[in-house]
């Protein structure tokens, strides 16, 4: 199987992340797949998203950790730097990323996101300017969207 | 009236300079702030400056044309970097290395980095990452990769001066990975994402393999060019030079070592008369898909059902659209056919169209098709002059090249002349070359003279004629009369005579072009002057008037209202033999020192 030249590095992030969770993420590679990681991260609180249990998927490419892993939003998700498609602006994702960067540090990064949107270097035009015209209203839907979407169950 | 429009010019006179004089003034801050020569020229760069603002003429900076930029080859480059290099590091008693990463920082400029370093030396190290006290690795017989996690022995760890530990396979991976993202990898820093620590030429050469070497230093030197305000690659496929320019010391025409010309501004090809923004438009418009889109709107209208567009070449109104569509409509008002017949006037003719164009029904639509077609011919006619001259220009220089290579050779024999004695031909050729690209862009030129200047288009076309007759007749003296002294059996006599003529022609049409040039780089501004004047007068005379006051700083006059060879109505008497007008006084040509 594919995984059996796994990386050192890999195998020992990933025993890493199974035995000492960051809190409020979750992290466990397939089982078919060790380079594919479901995840799932819990909205931080004080935040639009407390409340909310959001899934991702995380890939590790051939180059990794070279390259930069490959994660997306799995829940529908009310935030400026995320697309309906799941897609995240985050630079550590792309220009920024190092190799001595993590799965676990990725994940952080996410989850701060999360407590601080970044309206002026949107992903979303819509969602941005919803949030830059009025705050307010946009961390409502922001909200109701958790409690439609990322609920749990 | 006349002293309105002589207020007029005065007012665009004093736009006309000020614009330049902020140009310059702007230049002249460059070439400051990029000043890699020793201090003592800046004074001396600013004097020169200061003398061209005043005087809008480009006198200066021809006879600077030859010294404003050089040609540089790879080792240049290469030598020229290593001395910014010895500069820097002598200057700063830093490494090589070090003043390399500083260099490439700052665009290369010398003095900027001079500056920066000497105002703030904390503040440079902390934003290109120049450590002042390098740390070692840390402590430990073995030390655990950052990268991959595996521990390793200590001499298979290596680290940049912030003593980040990381394996030689890691480091070579993540240079490598740096090196194909492109020439991002002259900045790179330590992998650790807290770090900022450069990543030099001292490590490359240590940890990259071979290839990535040979990259890397590719990147190095081309960004040395590329990075470089002063300097900029030759633009022709396949040339390696670079040119060195002098910012801010004229005209941007150069030529490069591979006998490429360009303007240095912009990279296209020498333009002159016309400015880079012109050119670009004009390239852009050549190249633009909006033609296309013009021609159809002009040419065609679209199905009814299907919105194709059709071209009706021939043939009745009755339209039937191809497959699958096979809609059946009536060209001119666009309704279905069916609803057409005898009583709405037959296959060729529409009466609902001619009711509801009365109604005003189609106006707006014709309208722009109308106009659609309108600028496309114009645009088309100057297009397709413009273009010919460029083919007349390439097949010139094929000519100049069959000449220097078989003819002047197979000529020396002929006519028993050394073929030094022969370079007023080369030069006659050289010089047609240079006319063919002057009109061909004069073409540009005109396309974007306002149509409303009267005036203006007038004399420039009446310029612009003149100048076609005067290269016709020298390319034809060049062409067809040297054919007959190569056909020739023997030595002619003629052929001293012939030499003169050319010359002469040759050196009429260069003065004629030159002050041409000019002209039109000063936006015709004669014309204002003799705004009043032109009106009334003809055109031809109008010419011979402006083209003297251009030809009065005494850089050659050029009256050569090709009908007439005496004297004309300002005193010039033209020459027979080079056509050049000489001054009433003269007894002698000035040009070819033929006897009247």
């Amino acid at each position: 199987m594919a995984n059996s030249n796994l990386p050192r590095r890999i195998i020992k992030e990933t025993q890493r992340l199974l035995s000492e969770p960051a809190p409020g993420i979750s992290a466990s590679p397939s089982e078919d797949n060790m380079r594919y990681f479901n995840v799932m991260i819990l909205g931080p609180t004080q935040s639009p998203y407390e409340g909310g249990v959001f899934k991702l998927e995380l890939f590790l490419p051939e180059e990794y950790p070279m390259a930069a892993p490959k994660v997306r939003f799995l829940t529908k998700i009310y935030h400026p730097n995320i697309d309906k498609l799941g897609r995240i602006c985050l630079d550590i994702l792309k220009d920024k990323w190092s190799p001595a960067l993590q799965i676990r540090t990725v994940l952080l990064s996410i989850q701060a996101l999360l407590s601080a949107p970044n309206p002026d270097d949107p992903l979303s035009e819509n969602i941005a300017k919803h949030w830059k015209a009025n705050e307010a209203e946009a961390v409502e839907t922001a909200k109701e969207w958790t409690r439609l979407y990322a609920s749990g169950a | 009236m006349a002293s309105e429009d002589e207020l007029m010019m005065m007012h665009d006179a004093a736009t006309d300079d000020g614009e330049s004089f902020d140009d310059d003034f702007y230049s002249g801050g460059d070439a400051h702030d990029d000043d890699d020569d020793s201090d003592d020229d800046d004074v001396m760069d600013y004097d020169f400056i200061d003398n061209d603002s005043d005087d809008s003429d480009n006198l200066i900076a021809h006879h600077r044309s030859q010294s404003n930029y050089s040609i540089l080859n790879e080792a240049d480059i290469h030598k020229c970097q290593e001395e910014s290099i010895t500069k820097v590091s002598t200057v700063l008693s830093i490494s090589r290395v070090a003043a390399g990463i500083l260099l490439r920082h700052y665009n290369w400029s010398v003095s900027k980095v001079n500056d920066e370093w000497f105002a703030d030396e904390g503040k440079v190290r902390r934003i290109v990452g120049l450590l002042e006290n390098p740390l070692p690795l840390p402590d430990g017989v073995e030390l655990t990769c950052g990268i991959c996690f595996d521990v390793y022995p200590r001499n298979e760890i290596s680290a940049a001066a912030c003593g980040h530990p990381f394996c030689l396979t890691c480091w070579q991976g993540y240079i490598s990975t740096a090196i194909t993202d492109g020439p991002g990898c002259l900045m790179l820093r330590c992998p650790d994402p807290s770090c900022s620590a450069a990543i030099g030429l001292d490590m490359i050469k240590k940890l990259a393999n071979n290839e990535d070497k040979k990259k890397y230093n590719r990147y190095f030197i081309r960004s040395f060019v590329e990075d470089n305000r002063k300097t900029k690659w030759c633009p022709a496929p396949g040339c390696d030079y670079a040119v060195d320019y002098i910012v801010g010391s004229g005209s941007y025409d150069v030529t490069c070592g591979c006998s490429y010309s360009f303007c240095w501004n912009c990279t296209e090809e020498t333009h002159r008369p016309v400015d880079c923004g012109t050119v670009s438009k004009w390239i852009l418009k050549n190249s633009a898909e909006s033609e296309n889109m013009n021609w159809i709107l002009a040419n065609s209208k679209p199905c009814p059902k299907c919105k194709r567009p059709i071209e009706k070449n021939q043939g009745c109104m009755h339209i039937t659209c191809t497959p699958p569509c096979k809609f059946e409509f009536c060209w001119l008002c666009l309704g279905p056919w069916t609803d057409h017949g005898e009583r709405t006037g037959g296959f060729y003719a529409c009466n609902r169209y001619e009711a509801a164009k009365q109604e005003g029904v189609f106006d707006e639509s014709e309208k722009r098709r109308e106009m659609a077609k309108n600028s496309l011919e114009r645009y088309t006619h100057y297009y397709e002059r413009w273009a010919t001259n460029q083919s007349s220009r390439q097949k010139a220089l094929s000519d100049l090249q069959q000449m220097q290579t078989v003819n002047l050779e197979k000529l020396s024999d002929k006519q028993c002349q050394p073929e030094s004695q022969l370079k007023f031909i080369t030069e006659a050729w050289l010089q047609i070359v240079e006319c063919r690209r002057v009109l061909k862009w004069t073409y540009a030129y005109g396309y974007y003279l306002p149509e409303h200047e009267h005036a203006k288009r007038q004399f420039f076309e009446y310029l612009q004629g003149e100048a076609e007759s005067g290269l016709e007749r020298l390319h034809q003296c060049a062409e067809k009369e040297l054919q007959g002294y190569l056909d020739a059996e023997s030595p002619s006599k003629e052929f001293n005579e012939f030499r003169t003529k050319l010359a002469g022609l040759t050196s009429v049409t260069r003065n004629y072009f030159e002050n041409l040039v000019r002209a039109l780089e000063n936006g015709l501004s004669d014309v204002d002057a003799h705004g009043a004047y032109s009106r009334a007068a003809s055109s031809k005379s109008l010419g011979g008037g402006n083209i003297k006051g251009k030809g009065g700083r005494g850089k050659g006059t050029t009256s050569r209202s090709s009908s007439s060879r005496n004297i004309d109505d300002s005193g010039h008497w033209s020459c027979e033999y080079c056509t050049y007008a000489n001054v009433r006084s003269a007894t002698v040509c000035q040009m070819c020192q033929q006897r009247r």
